[in-house]
Formats: C-alpha cells, sequence, structure tokens
C-alpha cells in the first residue's frame, strides 16, 4: 500500500523541479545542432577544456596535498596554535567572495610582490588558474581529510608508536594508506570544485582565449560576444562533466562507506 | 624490574592518577583489576607515553622512561581491540617492528608457529576472528622484542571457553620472556589463570593483593 504524501514533500517536489532541475533542463532544451558543431569545431573550446582539466588536476593535486599537511596536525597536534589557526583558515575561502579570493592572490603573488617571476608576476598564467582554483578548494580537501583521519582507529596509531613508529611514520605507514580513497575522493572533490571557479581565475588568472581561459570563462566569454548557441553547448558539456563527477564522488563515497575502516 | 612512583594525573578539573605507585620485577605477570574510568588505560598511555603524567615516575630497571618518546620505550602493547594494522598481512603485522630496526627476520616464522598463526600469514585482520586476532597483537607486541609488556584486557572479543583454552599457552609465552607483564581484565577467572601476581585499583591508587578473588572483592 502507498503511504500517503505529506505536506512537506508535496510542497519539496515542485520547489526542487522550478529552483534546480528547471534551470539545468533550460540548458539542455536550448541545446541546437549548430550549436553544438560551433563548439565542438572551435579550437579556443577545446584550448579552455585543455586548461580546465590541467589547472583543475594540479589544483586537486596540491589541495590534497596540502590538506595531507593538515591531517597530520589533525591526527598528532589539535593542540597546537598552528592547527587551531589552520583549523579556522579552512573555512575562510568559502565565505569569503571568491572575487576578494582572486584580489588577494592577485596582490600576493602578482606584479608587485613577484615581478622578477615576470611582467605580471605569477599573475594571468596557467600557474595563476590552478592558485585560484586551489585556494577555493582546499577548505574542500582540508575537511575531507580531517574526516577520514577521525575514522582511524587511534589505538591503532599508539600501537605503531610502541613498534617504534615516531610520529611521521605512524602517517605515512599507518594514516596515509588507510586514507585511500579518501585522497580520490578529495581530489575527486577539489576537482569538481576548480570545474566551477570562475570569480577567482577571472580575477587571478584572467580570461585569455588560448592561454588561460577555462571552459567557466569560455561560456561567460560566450555569452558576452552574443553566441548563446555555443555558450549553451559549453554549458551542456560542463554539466556532462559534472554530472559525472557526481558520479563518481557517490560511487567512492559509498565504497567507504560499505568498507569501514574501524577495525572491527 | 619495572616500577611506576606516585603517578598523578589529572584531566582538566578531574583527577585520575592520584599517587599511583607499585612495582613488577622480571617474569612476574601482574594482573590490574579495577573499575572503568578508574584509571587503569590512562596509566597504560602514560606508561606508553601516549600520555604524560603532570608527577611521578616511570622506571625501568632504574631508569626513567619519561624524556623517552614513545618509540623509544620498548614497551609492548596489546589494547583491548588488538589494534591490528588492517591494511596489512597477518605475517605483516607481526613483523611491523623489523620496520623499525627491531626483531629478527628468522623470528617471524617461530612467532607465527609459536602462536598457530601460520596458517593464516597471508590472510588480512578482517578475515579472522576476535581469539586469532589477539594472536597477531600479541605476536606482534613479542617480536619487538619489548622490555615490558602491558595488555588490556587482550581476550575481550574471545568467548569463555576459547579463553580457557587461550590463557595457559598466553601464560606459558608471557612468562618465557622473563620480563615484568601487566596484564588488565575484567574477568576474574581470566585474572586467576593468567596472573602470578595480582593489584586492585580504586580512586585512591592501586592496593598489591593475594589473588585474583581478593582484587575483585577490593573493588567492590
Amino acid at each position: 500500500m502507498h503511504k500517503k504524501p505529506s505536506t512537506i514533500e508535496i510542497l519539496f517536489i515542485p520547489a526542487f523541479f522550478l529552483l534546480i532541475l528547471y534551470p539545468i533542463c533550460a540548458i539542455l532544451f536550448h541545446l541546437t545542432p549548430e550549436g553544438i558543431v560551433t563548439t565542438i569545431s572551435d579550437p579556443l573550446f577545446w584550448s579552455s577544456f585543455k586548461n580546465t582539466l590541467i589547472t583543475a588536476f594540479g589544483a586537486a593535486i596540491l589541495a590534497t596535498l596540502l590538506a595531507l599537511g593538515f591531517g597530520y596536525y589533525h591526527m598528532f597536534n589539535r593542540d597546537s596554535i598552528m592547527y587551531r589557526i589552520a583549523d579556522l583558515f579552512n573555512d575562510l575561502p568559502i565565505a569569503l567572495p571568491h572575487t576578494v579570493a582572486g584580489l588577494a592572490l592577485l596582490l600576493a603573488f602578482g606584479r608587485k610582490a613577484f615581478g622578477f617571476a615576470g611582467s605580471t608576476g605569477l599573475a594571468f598564467t596557467v600557474l595563476a588558474v590552478t592558485l585560484a582554483m586551489f585556494f577555493v578548494s582546499y577548505p574542500l580537501a582540508a575537511r575531507t581529510i580531517a574526516s577520514s583521519v577521525d575514522e582511524i582507529d587511534r589505538e591503532i596509531i599508539d600501537v605503531a608508536r610502541t613498534l617504534g613508529d615516531s610520529e611521521g611514520k605512524a602517517y605515512v605507514r599507518i594514516v596515509l594508506p588507510l586514507l585511500g580513497e579518501s585522497l580520490i575522493s578529495s581530489m575527486v572533490l577539489c576537482f569538481s570544485r576548480s570545474l566551477s571557479e570562475f570569480a577567482a581565475v577571472i580575477m587571478f588568472g584572467g580570461n585569455v582565449p588560448g592561454m588561460t581561459q577555462v571552459l567557466a570563462s569560455y561560456v561567460f566569454t560566450k555569452v558576452e560576444e552574443g553566441q548563446i548557441d555555443a555558450a549553451v553547448s559549453a554549458s551542456a558539456f560542463c554539466i556532462l562533466l559534472s554530472i559525472m563527477l557526481v558520479i563518481i564522488l557517490r560511487i567512492l563515497t559509498r565504497r567507504r562507506h560499505v568498507r569501514g575502516r574501524k577495525p572491527a | 624490574m619495572f616500577a611506576v612512583e606516585n603517578l598523578h594525573k589529572s584531566f582538566s578539573d578531574k583527577k585520575v592518577l592520584q599517587g599511583c605507585s607499585f612495582s613488577i620485577p622480571d617474569k612476574e605477570i601482574r594482573v590490574l583489576i579495577g573499575r572503568n574510568g578508574v584509571g587503569k588505560s590512562t596509566l597504560l598511555k602514560i606508561i606508553t607515553g601516549i600520555l604524560y603524567p603532570d608527577s611521578g615516575d616511570v622506571l625501568l630497571n632504574q631508569r626513567s622512561l619519561l624524556r623517552d618518546p614513545t618509540e623509544k620505550r620498548r614497551v609492548g602493547y596489546v589494547p583491548q581491540s588488538s589494534a591490528l594494522f588492517p591494511h596489512l598481512t597477518i605475517r605483516d603485522n607481526v613483523a611491523y617492528a623489523l620496520r623499525n630496526g627491531r626483531g629478527k627476520e628468522e623470528e617471524i616464522d617461530t612467532i607465527l608457529a609459536h602462536l598457530d598463526l601460520h596458517e593464516y600469514e597471508h590472510a588480512y585482520p578482517y578475515q579472522l576472528s576476535g581469539g586469532y586476532r589477539a594472536r597477531v597483537a600479541l605476536g606482534r607486541a613479542l617480536f619487538s622484542n619489548p622490555a615490558i609488556m602491558l595488555l588490556d584486557e587482550p581476550l575481550t572479543e574471545v568467548d569463555h571457553a576459547k579463553k580457557t583454552e587461550m590463557l595457559p599457552e598466553f601464560k606459558k609465552i608471557l612468562q618465557e620472556l622473563s620480563i615484568p607483564v601487566l596484564y588488565i581484565t575484567h574477568d576474574p577467572r581470566e585474572a586467576a589463570l593468567i596472573g602470578t601476581s595480582y593489584m586492585a585499583m580504586d580512586a585512591n591508587g592501586v592496593t598489591q593483593v593475594n589473588s585474583a578473588e581478593e582484587a575483585f572483592s577490593f573493588i567492590q
């Protein structure tokens, strides 16, 4: 027998369809064969796609590596001032307007501070795009690694210490192998977040077609140029990519939950 | 000879250890009995070096261990959960200390055979029963060539019948080590079967008693 839906369920359905699914579908409904052909034959689209993959992947690796450092503090040094500062700043890039993040990176690594690296410092380079993506995605990596570190039975680490491991050795030999899929989850999460980043990338990395342009800024440029069909096709491509990433993340998360990692 | 002298430890306002003192000669298996929350685990964590006491000392052969980090203390530790490394095979678990220059490679097989683990040497911890996990945890601690052994309710996951079978074997192995052994349990039968001496722990500290029964009646 079917149960009668509650009022909350009845209200949720139209709200979800109107505000979440409908905008996504609007992109797909506006796809045209001409737009698709224009987009896939545009070398700038493919260069922005290539830039997106390279920079988002670089940002994901950087963010996960730094998050592993945070994970070490989270496991062994939670009373330290460094941990408290890092923990506080983990949330800052989430709350900060990303234009501010981009400006902060521009001032920190731009012409004035890093003039020795080039006429614009590190700004408006592929590295700048990577750093902008890294800056906004690192908190996700740090949170993922920290929550996975929390799942590890502390007694396992204590035993490893009694068997001669220093904290560093125990982290590398025991914690890192147990993090396993969390490292991949962290990378996928950061990659997805990087894929969606626009403001910080534009501010620090710029939007130079064929050089620092990424998919998000490619869509923006096409809208600005009035080429809506091409913008819609590129957006549909982004949606497809995002859905694939979300599915990968779901599979990884489910596998983690099924296996569990605390010993019985 | 292992000794704990006037150990104090507090967490915020809660005093957990207040002047805890005792000593354990070599070859002795001292069973420690106490209610939950009385400070047994804190005591073990101080001996292993995971926690530091507010005051007092931990001595092994009249030398203070407090200045040494955990990895230098040569304390064999078998926790309640076994705490096996889940990503390593049984053989690699037992031989873990080899990575830090402890134990001898040729002793791995002896320990595996001694603890009836050869059949499972390529298995992973999740494939083993509680009794076999306890054996692996003991073997891993033995292999590291410890100067003192601490066992914190190592057979919690094992049923009574199996315990009765395993305890004389464990006792023999522990006595062959000729080092001080501190064994915590809540099970009177287990205490009687494994111990060579007994002490009871309450909020006032530890008191040496003559038998397992006396220890359990002391803490009632």
